[in-house]
């Protein structure tokens, strides 16, 4: 068996591209399952399943990188699209693997569902800024709002008026994730 | 850095003008470093750069800390930029506040203001045009008197140019004057030749000499030479 070595700079990326899968498959692989070994670092689901393959057009002698669309059922941390979605500007990313059909199961059974966390709404004020507002409106704790980014798959939602919030916002450096860097710290 | 390797290009530079052993082979090392539009060294080609491993908790720590500094950043940024514009609405700072009626009357005393000023203008204006239409019509007055008088002189040497050749045509040789002026002028020769010293005098007539008057010295030679002359032309 031949020593494979590999050269050059290192990747995150495991797999084919997505041409060099479908390409090889009977009808395009329509039907088959896919993953994004990027993904496989979540407990949830992370899969694909091919629904249609639509062959692009392609100069090598302009752009060496061999595209094609796929429109695909879209699994991502156990929640399924609503709508098929069509993989095409990320199709050449060497990072996707054929699921054999005997494994499917592994990925469909696989119910993890991320637990359900919520935001909060509104922060305090930086100290100096607080005590501006405190002279000059009497309010003693005031607040404001919270700036959450907005990305198309968040898996989060902000806290409705009552509702306790999961993820505590703070002014100061919060609740440490590791707390056993500061010890013996101060 | 630098110094870690200059030991070492120092060695290479000397190995090669040691191998090379030819003056014009010395190379200048003035940037320690490959550029960056050389390909990968030889040496460093089959080289798979080694993957530093982050402490997890650090990693993770690191990563809240940044997350929570941006958001805390975003949210004062946000305050901060709708209290602008809250400021911008609702300010009275920079701007006087007006009711209705005071705002009437601040644009009709304006309005008067502007009328008083166009009135003082079109009083000036009326003066300035009033003076440019009397010096007008006066240069206009003077630039005709000019051309009238050009135009009599112009009559005035027309007529006499007439008045002079009237009289010249007096003198005009017409059919029946013919045979007198014929006549006349085989009587009365005129004699325009002349001849010239080297003092610069003039003897008028083909004959004269310069001690007397009309006197032919070399008369027939001269005839003889004219005639000659006459039929070679012919």
């Amino acid at each position: 068996m031949s020593v494979v070595k590999y050269i050059g700079r290192t990747t995150d990326f495991r797999g084919k591209t997505l041409w060099e899968l479908v390409g090889n498959l009977r009808d395009f692989g329509v039907g088959r399952l896919l993953i994004r070994n990027k993904f496989q670092r979540y407990e949830e689901p992370c899969y694909m399943r091919i629904l249609k393959v639509e062959v692009t057009p392609h100069d090598p002698a302009k752009d060496p990188i061999r595209k094609v669309a796929v429109t695909v059922e879209k699994t991502w941390r156990g929640v399924v699209s609503p709508k098929p979605v069509t993989i095409y500007s990320t199709s050449y990313k060497p990072d996707y693997e054929l699921v054999p059909k005997e494994e499917e199961q592994k990925y469909l059974n696989n119910n993890k569902k991320v637990s359900e966390q919520i935001l909060a709404n509104s922060i305090d004020f930086p100290p100096l800024l607080r005590e501006f507002i405190r002279q000059e409106t009497g309010v003693q704790e005031p607040t404001m709002k919270v700036h959450h980014k907005q990305t198309h798959n968040k898996l989060v939602r902000l806290a409705k008026d009552g509702e306790k919030p999961t993820i505590e916002c703070t002014m100061g450096l919060g609740r440490p994730a590791s707390p056993k860097l500061y010890e013996n710290v101060l | 850095m630098l110094r870690t390797t200059t030991g070492v290009l120092s060695r290479l530079t000397i190995n090669e003008t040691k191998t090379t052993g030819s003056a014009f082979a010395l190379e200048f090392v003035r940037w320690r470093r490959k550029p960056r539009w050389l390909p990968v060294a030889k040496s460093k080609l089959f080289r798979v750069p080694e993957r530093k491993q982050q402490n997890a908790d650090e990693k993770a720590e690191l990563m809240r800390l940044h997350n929570n500094y941006k958001l805390q950043m975003r949210s004062l940024r946000q305050y901060l930029r709708e209290e602008v514009l809250r400021l911008n609405v609702t300010t009275t700072a920079d701007h006087i506040v007006l009711t209705p009626e005071q705002e009437e009357a601040e644009f009709q005393r304006c309005m008067q203001e502007n009328e008083a000023w166009n009135q003082k203008i079109a009083v000036e204006r009326n003066e300035r045009l009033q003076r440019e239409l009397e010096e007008k019509a006066v240069e206009i007055r003077q630039r005709l008197e000019a051309a009238r008088i050009r135009e009599e002189e112009r009559l005035e040497r027309a007529d006499e140019v007439v008045r002079r050749e009237i009289e010249l045509s007096k003198s005009f040789i017409t059919r029946d004057k013919l045979d007198t002026a014929i006549e006349q002028a085989l009587a009365n020769p005129v004699d325009y030749n002349f001849s010239l010293d080297l003092k610069g005098n003039i003897y008028r007539g083909r004959n004269t000499v310069p001690g007397g008057k009309g006197t032919p010295t070399l008369g027939g030679a001269n005839e003889i030479e004219v005639q000659q002359t006459l039929k070679a032309s012919n």
